[in-house]
């Protein structure tokens, strides 16, 4: 696919700062309003830019081009800008070097989500944002390359698994140039003529060989190795949607996914975690969550969501994928070991997870698209600007009844996606018998499928106090 | 490998700012206690979905009744992105008002009591009323 006039914009050298700019400002405009403005969430700038509208136009944005989210990144500018004055000198941990932080960091930041009330606090929002921006100074003012975005950052990590459905890649168009080429730009960097330390462009800082990539995962679509790339022959391209998680050659900075047991957690915690904080807001987790409030005789929240924690994103996951893995060894006939089989087949699960988190927060995107107008009119008025009148509370954005059969097309993408990745992989995997090894895997995604479309249909409680007496 | 002074100095610096900002509490002014109390009841308790009345008291300093105030409701989920629901109030006896909500969905909502005094002076009362649940 090529459109006219993109190729030229991709490879404008300030395109990057463009888009990170207004951003920035954007992400001070929040922190401001969180700390300063109203507390009520509905009414700041915070808590409804970062929970209603970023993160329905990041999912929308995955699905429909790429992770373009990690290209616009306002942290990577304050820590470019940063960089002009320091330079990092240590390597990241060689232990730290997998996912296993980011994994837990994004597990984390799920729980507090639901332990502090996220969504209805713009001052903790704020200091989320605040916290996010300080933690990328520190990690990229002490350690080299771009070791947050790879290691650390859970909101990339989640635009790293997501987008490995989005219909865009940043790739090779020609192996042939890259096979003649001597001088390895993309990784390496283009450097000063006649002065071989100096780099003047930096290559992919998150070790991604270009000929060697394979599919988005981990790739921040910084553009660096296209500005790098002495040939132009690296490009944003088309490519089927879920294709890499059908594969698994050797991939440039990752390795083969199924010997990857970190990225595979991810994976897990990605997708049973889309089922988790959406079930986070029906009436029925009150329900439970009163339940085991009761028979643990606590009062306050956290140890009953460490409970449903660990019980949605560890016994259930470890249960159903053991069953399936076991039955896949049985069955199929598979030589692989049980923990491998269940790495290699979890990626299936990902589009799935994928379509519960495009139903959740497309849900509130689109319900409430139009909630930004008030809040932007209030919080400038605030500071005296009063051209746009007075706040229209009333506005709001498309009706449920409009967004609803969208969500349940969503869900039933994810599966439809699913169930292709897990063909694939069991055609691979076990070319006589492959049914046999499909059906334990699709029968684990149906039965995801059923719960996520058993939440759509439960009535909405906007995330009400369990414990409120 | 060695940390350089400068990194040093620039996490230093970024870690003072952000303990300058807490020390500072980031938190708007108390505004000064208006002179008029906000009173309110709902009924019926406990709060569910549909329809809830709501009273509003005004009382001076001297605890006498303040009449002839415009009182309008509000009502907000504590997600941001939902629907509010508005509410007419009118003068029942003098300094009494009431009117009615309906809250519309299960889960926590926050009244906002918004009150104009009759000499133009504006006032707002927040209340929060948790874990509103399903009929």
């Amino acid at each position: 696919m090529q459109v006219p006039g993109l190729r030229r914009l991709f490879h404008w050298r300030h395109l990057r700062t463009v888009l990170q700019i207004p951003l920035l400002i954007v992400s001070v405009a929040m922190i401001l309003d969180g700390l300063l403005g109203p507390s009520l969430a509905p009414k700041n700038l915070a808590t409804t830019l970062s929970w209603v509208h970023f993160r329905g136009t990041l999912v929308l944005v995955l699905l429909c081009a790429g992770n373009f989210f990690c290209l616009a990144c306002p942290f990577m500018l304050v820590r470019n800008v940063a960089r002009r004055f320091f330079n990092p000198r240590l390597n990241w941990p060689q232990r730290l070097r997998n996912k296993w932080l980011s994994v837990g960091l994004f597990a984390l930041i799920l729980f507090c989500y639901e332990d502090f009330s996220l969504w209805s606090s713009p001052w903790w929002t704020a200091w989320l944002i605040v916290g996010y921006f300080l933690a990328v100074l520190v990690v990229d003012g002490l350690f080299k390359h771009a070791s947050f975005c790879k290691f650390v950052c859970p909101i990339g990590q989640f635009n790293f698994v997501a987008s490995t459905i989005s219909p865009l890649e940043v790739k090779v168009r020609d192996l042939d140039v890259c096979d003649s080429c001597g001088t390895k730009d993309c990784i390496r960097g283009r450097r000063a003529p006649g002065a071989e330390l100096v780099v003047i462009q930096r290559g992919c800082e998150l070790a991604l060989f270009q000929p060697l990539k394979v599919g988005n995962m981990d790739c921040t679509f910084c553009l660096d190795c296209v500005h790098a790339c002495p040939h132009d022959n690296i490009g944003i391209l088309s490519r089927l949607p879920a294709s890499e998680l059908m594969v698994d050659p050797r991939r440039s900075g990752i390795g083969r996914f199924s010997q990857r047991k970190d990225l595979a957690a991810m994976a897990i915690v990605f997708s049973f975690g889309a089922l988790l904080n959406a079930f986070g807001m029906v009436s029925p987790v009150y329900v439970l969550e009163s339940w085991l409030a009761e028979i643990l005789h606590v009062n306050s929240k956290a140890p009953v969501l460490g409970v449903l924690f660990a019980l949605f994103l560890v016994l259930e996951p470890a249960v159903l994928l053991g069953l399936a893995a076991w039955l896949t060894q049985i069955w199929g006939g598979s030589r692989r070991a049980l923990v491998p089989l269940a790495v290699r087949y979890t990626y299936g699960l990902v589009p799935l997870g994928f379509g519960m988190w495009l139903a959740h927060y497309s849900f509130h995107f689109l319900t409430g698209l139009y909630t930004l107008v008030p809040v932007i009119q209030s919080a400038l008025a605030r500071v005296g600007w009063t051209l746009f009148g007075s706040p229209r509370w009333t506005l709001l954005g498309i009706p449920i009844r409009y967004v609803q059969p969208l969500e349940i097309g969503f869900l039933v993408l994810g599966l439809a996606g699913s169930l292709l990745v897990i063909h694939q992989l069991a055609e691979s995997d076990c070319a006589e018998r492959p049914l046999r090894a499909f059906v334990p895997w699709a029968a684990v995604s149906v039965v995801l499928w059923l719960a996520a479309m058993w939440m759509m249909f439960q009535p909405m409680d906007m995330r009400g106090t369990f414990l409120a007496g | 490998m060695a940390i350089s002074r400068a990194t040093v100095t620039v996490v230093l610096s970024a870690l003072a700012c952000v303990a300058a900002l807490f020390a500072s509490g980031c938190r708007k002014a108390v505004e000064p206690q208006s002179a008029i109390a906000i009173e309110y009841g709902i009924s019926p308790q406990p709060v569910r979905v549909g329809p809830v009345a709501i009273t509003v008291k005004l009382r001076d300093a001297a605890g006498e009744p303040v009449p002839g105030a415009r009182v309008n409701l509000e009502a907000d989920m504590s997600h941001p992105g939902m629907a509010p629901v508005f509410g007419e109030v009118r003068e029942v006896t003098p300094g009494r008002y009431q009117g009615s909500l309906e809250f519309a969905m299960p889960g926590d909502w926050v009244i906002l009591i918004h009150v104009t005094l009759p000499d133009g002076r504006k006032l707002e009362r927040q209340v929060s009323v948790p874990g509103v649940t399903a009929n």
